[in-house]
């Protein structure tokens, strides 16, 4: 059985479960209800498509549908709805950020399955976001209703408020798409009208045809001028106005005057023209920087959906009524309700109940903390079995997890600046050429023929044209990224690449990072031998089986058999009960088991007959000895920064000999810490995945985090590992000498050129002819050197 | 050759056309997400279903 997989999710099949469908024609077997049911409604629905035409499984459904309603149904209060959504006349429109689209055939499946809804007025999935754009009308179903429906096929959803900087970079995205149709479109024209006037240089033309074609050209080409070249004319006098010459001063110098010298010769009649040059030099430079603003753009949006981790409602308690409210808009001296599985929409202390909460989001600790009356609790923890009152003491806003967020954007103008180095020696260069074709300008026009000034003038400025310069990193740039994106490595902000080869210190965070982040089995000891191994823990993972605890995860993949258990019960803090075949069985703490000596985690008792002892533990990932060896040979120092104070963190030196480590950091220590060392003149890179760890990332050169981080982390890192697999980082590094080296070597090619080509352009032996030749081999020859990048 | 009086003109309004189409289709975001609309030519957009709910569909 272990190698028949589940029909909707592919993940194999446990072995003794029978869930099973047909469809067409065939048996289909599931490795959960959940994953039956699903298939059972896409199939009901007409929507069975989806599993003809899907280039990737889908995720696991879980089946939990009276808790999942009850999750849900806390979006329809009034306030929260509207602190989500807009809303226009009669409909309601809000962005949904929907987990589990894996394909295009999912965004199609999930358009379908609302438009099914008659009070769905419009839908659009985008599968590269995971993001839904809905408009409806809140009055006929509400907005758990819409969740519920897509719950059903599998997919869970959350709304989503999209930050201003999203929009800014959705608009100009698009304005990025119509100048590049516009000089692309242009440049076509332009061509076509082009190589009639060479011909007609060659084969003769008549006049007024040729004067024709020039002015057809150039009123094509003014939209190009006029609106395409924008931004680099913008970005030019941006310069000029802060007195530092950029890449695009000369760039907008050359398409201007190109242009006008153009214009003029049109207009009088004599000279050449070069409209089509104009349009393809901006074209190809549009086209450029739109792949890599694309890139960026892209990989914000896969990592962005940060308002999840935010709590959005809670239910508030006022005397013996709840009601749902927004969680921006509790005040301290409010009591909440705290449900199992909710999380905490404020700071707070328990006034009633005793549970266990999930701090890893904050501190990276993975072991649930007890509480009870008195303790306090944070927002944005998760709460895992009791049912909390809780006292609110800081509104989110001034929450712990509001402070950090605070910290990070405080962090965030902190970045330890670094001119890139392409700016300097183009600033460099602008600045010389111009005082060169100035000079050669007056030159011409005083001392040797002020007939030619301003033609030998433009072939110095086109065949200097720093196209090839302009180019040299940017392409480099563009192909590292894509390159290293295919292999599991996204790479947010590319300063980061020219920053990854100077690195000196690696730091990394502990918990989630180097370890797994989740407890796995270490040690199983009997106390008997009546029972096996596996048996024990069948025993115990099917008791498990009924608690959300994260102990509980541990033991499903030891899930063999399933058995039938009456009257289980569940104590908070304690562990689980149940009869099985007349025996009482009792999976839990030494406490709740009543056995004395055992500090195991886990203990399994039979009618009170201790069976076996289960130790857990977060284990380390199993390729981190041999990258931090290759890392350390590499010259790299180590350092290791964990929020754990517990005697892991100690272990783990003791096993993986870091060269400095600090155990028990708060967030700000880890900030000052990495300050610390970027201080003492040290390039320093951070690897952490925690929200704890994100402040920290401003602070570090470059920072890394992994796809199983928390969104927040992964939206203010430069760098994420799309791979549970820390050896990317070595990828990463590796990618980014390569691209360094390209870059290299475009810089030297495109400035040896121009240097050889200045003095033959001022001594008027280049016409603009061999110029543009000139310049546009140039730049081909930079594009293809670094198109050598996306090989490998 | 004085056929290149019209027609160029005339080209030139079809390229127009053609940006102006281009600039809708930007502004109604039909550039959002190439990777689906690929793919919505292989789904039916009028569901079948008679053909479907009878043969296929036969949950045990």
């Amino acid at each position: 059985m272990s190698d028949t997989r589940c029909f909707h999710c592919h993940e194999p099949v446990p072995a003794g479960f029978n869930f099973s469908l047909m469809f067409d024609g065939q048996q289909r077997v599931f490795c959960c209800a959940g994953c039956q049911a699903v298939a059972d409604t896409i199939i009901a629905s007409n929507l069975a498509d989806y599993y003809r035409f899907r280039t990737e499984p889908a995720n696991k459904a879980k089946a939990l549908p009276e808790q999942l309603k009850a999750e849900l149904s806390q979006f329809d209060a009034a306030d929260v709805l509207t602190d989500v959504s807009r809303q226009l006349g009669d409909l309601t429109e809000i962005e949904l950020s929907v987990s589990g689209i894996s394909c295009a055939a999912c965004a199609w499946l999930i358009e379908k399955q609302l438009r099914q809804l008659p009070s769905v007025h419009k839908v659009n999935v985008n599968s590269t976001t995971q993001r839904c754009h809905l408009s409806w009308d809140a009055r006929q179903v509400p907005l758990s209703g819409i969740l519920q429906k897509l719950a059903d096929i599998g997919y869970q959803a959350s709304p989503f408020v999209a930050d201003q900087e999203e929009q800014r970079y959705k608009t100009e995205l698009s304005r990025f798409l119509k100048r590049l149709a516009v000089s692309g479109i242009m440049t076509m024209q332009v061509m076509m009208l082009a190589v009639a006037l060479y011909f007609g240089d060659y084969t003769g033309i008549e006049a007024s045809h040729q004067g024709y074609l020039r002015w057809i050209s150039m009123l094509l080409t003014l939209p190009v001028v006029l609106y395409a070249a924008l931004p680099f004319v913008k970005s030019a006098w941006r310069g000029i106005k802060a007195r530092q010459m950029n890449m695009d001063v000369p760039v907008s110098l050359a398409i201007y005057y190109t242009f006008f010298a153009s214009a003029y010769a049109t207009a009088f009649n004599t000279g050449e023209v070069y409209f089509e040059s104009v349009c393809m030099f901006t074209f190809l430079l549009q086209l450029g920087k739109f792949f890599e603003y694309r890139a960026r753009a892209r990989a914000r949006d896969a990592t962005s959906n940060l308002l999840k981790i935010m709590p959005v409602s809670a239910t508030l308690l006022k005397g013996q009524q709840q009601e749902t409210v927004s969680a921006k808009r509790l005040r301290p001296g409010d009591i909440i309700l705290v449900k199992p599985g909710e999380t905490l929409a404020a700071d707070g202390e328990v006034l009633l109940g005793s549970s266990s909460t999930d701090e890893s989001m904050l501190t990276g600790e993975y072991r649930p903390i007890a509480k009870t009356v008195g303790d306090n609790v944070l927002a944005g923890t998760v709460n895992h079995d009791g049912l909390l009152q809780v006292q609110v003491t800081n509104a989110l806003d001034n929450s712990r997890l509001g402070q950090i967020i605070q910290l990070q954007q405080r962090t965030l103008s902190q970045k330890p600046a670094v001119l890139e180095k392409t700016d300097k020696l183009a600033r460099y260069f602008v600045e010389r050429l111009l005082l060169i074709a100035a000079a050669t300008f007056l030159l011409w026009y005083f001392w040797l023929d002020a007939d030619r000034a301003f033609w030998v003038t433009l072939s110095v400025l086109v065949a200097t044209c720093p196209c090839a310069l302009s180019l040299a990193a940017p392409t480099a740039v563009t192909c590292a990224l894509a390159s290293l994106n295919r292999r599991g490595v996204l790479i947010k902000n590319s300063a980061a690449l020219d920053l990854l080869p100077e690195l000196s210190i690696v730091v990394f965070d502990k918990t989630g990072t180097l370890t797994e982040g989740r407890f796995s089995l270490q040690q199983c000891h009997l106390y008997t031998d009546t029972v096996s191994e596996t048996e024990a823990l069948n025993l115990i993972a099917n008791l498990e089986a009924y608690s959300e605890h994260p102990i509980s995860r541990a033991f499903s993949s030891y899930l063999a058999q399933k058995l039938p258990l009456e009257d289980v019960s569940i104590t908070v803090g304690g562990g689980i009960s149940a009869r099985y075949q007349d025996k009482k069985l009792k999976v839990g703490s030494a406490a709740f088991c009543g056995l004395l000596q055992s500090d195991a985690m886990v203990n399994l008792t039979i009618d009170e007959q201790p069976i076996a002892a289960v130790n857990l533990q977060d284990a380390l990932r199993p390729e981190v000895p041999e990258l931090l060896a290759t890392l350390r040979q590499q010259g790299y120092q180590l350092m290791m920064l964990t929020g754990d104070s517990s005697s892991q963190a100690d272990a783990l030196q003791q096993q993986l000999q870091f060269d400095q480590m600090i155990k028990g950091c708060s967030p700000e220590q880890k900030v000052a810490e990495i300050t610390r060392l970027v201080e003492d003149g040290h390039k320093v890179m951070m690897l952490g995945d925690g929200i704890n760890d994100s402040p920290a990332f401003h602070a570090a050169h470059v920072s890394v985090t992994l796809d199983s981080g928390s969104d927040l982390s992964k939206n203010q890192a430069d760098v994420v590992l799309l791979q549970p697999n820390i050896t990317l980082l070595h990828d990463l590094l590796h990618g980014s000498l390569a691209a360094k080296q390209v870059i290299k070597q475009n810089l030297r090619w495109s400035v040896g050129y121009n240097l050889l080509i200045i003095p033959l352009a001022v001594a008027g032996f280049v016409s603009p002819y061999i110029a543009v030749l000139g310049m546009s081999f140039s730049s081909l020859l930079v594009v293809s050197n670094s198109l050598r990048l996306l090989k490998k | 050759m004085s056929i290149i009086y019209v027609l160029i003109p005339i080209a030139i309004l079809f390229v127009l056309i053609g940006l102006a189409i281009f600039f809708w289709a930007v502004r109604s975001r039909q550039f959002d997400d190439l990777d689906k609309e690929g793919f919505s030519i292989l789904f039916d957009e009028q569901n079948t279903p008679k053909r479907n709910s009878d043969n296929d569909k036969t949950p045990l």
